[in-house]
């Protein structure tokens, strides 16, 4: 076994309804300091919310898509949000947003939406795929 | 490199279970391998005859059968899990393999997802 892995982590648990968005980017920001390397995110189920960009907590409390926003970009790493869980959630980017003919977007870059294959792409380039489930 | 998929939940009270559903044709549409066990509550997946129009959702049995045309390799059921639920081969959909021990299974593939 190699001493550095790759992975691609799966968080399929809404932020402030369960904790795993919160243990992903603990997970993550320990594996990377390990000397890891994560190839993708991939949010799946409610772990759409995630990606909302109008999440708004009280300003005392942590703000789970802004953390990972900021980590994914400070790292370049690739993050999806599955296209079919986010449209049933309301979470749309200008693409859908046109196809629909929807009143707004509310995607919160650097994430992006796209169909169930990258998560298989993800789970095949990496040594390890962890998921972070909400119950 | 083959994937199981494993549902423990009964069909209806959650999403869960369909997007795990989901996750499983999409291996098989993209050909990879893949499984799906059901497991506890789960297996109640398996049981023909739903009527799923009460609830306003669609059959996941009907979804279910459609995966052996979509390339899902087995369709697993924990046996222990059918008889609590009342489950026999005449009230279960057909091809479905019984096994008593599903930590063989898990073994058996390199890749086990749980329904979120």
């Amino acid at each position: 076994m190699p001493n550095s892995l790759t992975f691609t982590l799966v968080i399929t648990g809404a932020p402030w309804t369960s904790q795993a968005p919160q243990t992903a980017l603990m997970f993550a920001t320990a594996a990377l300091s390990a000397g890891h390397s994560i190839d993708r995110v991939f949010l799946y189920g409610d772990g759409v919310h995630l990606a909302s960009s109008l999440s708004t907590p009280p300003s005392d409390e942590a703000h789970w898509p802004q953390q990972w926003s900021v980590f994914l970009k400070k790292h370049d790493i690739p993050a999806t949000a599955c296209i079919a869980s986010a449209l049933r959630r309301g979470l749309i980017d200008k693409t859908e947003q046109a196809r629909y003919e929807l009143p707004a977007e509310n995607l919160l870059a650097p994430f992006e939406i796209a169909g169930l294959g990258e998560w298989v792409e993800g789970s095949q380039a990496a040594d390890r795929t962890i998921y972070f489930h909400g119950n | 490199m083959s994937t199981l998929i494993v549902i423990d939940q009964a069909p209806y009270g959650f999403w869960t279970g369909r997007e795990a559903l989901d996750m499983a044709f999409s291996l098989a549409a993209f050909d990879q391998p893949a499984a799906m066990l059901f497991t506890g509550a789960g297996v109640n997946w398996l049981r023909k005859g739903q009527r799923p129009d009460g609830v306003g959702q669609k059959s996941a049995e009907k979804n279910l059968s459609a995966a052996p045309l979509f390339g899902i390799e087995a369709l697993i059921a924990d046996e222990h899990a059918c008889q609590q639920y009342g489950l026999t081969e005449s009230t279960m959909l057909p091809g479905v393999e019984l096994v008593s021990n599903i930590r063989d299974v898990l073994g058996d593939h390199k890749h086990v997802v749980f329904a979120g």
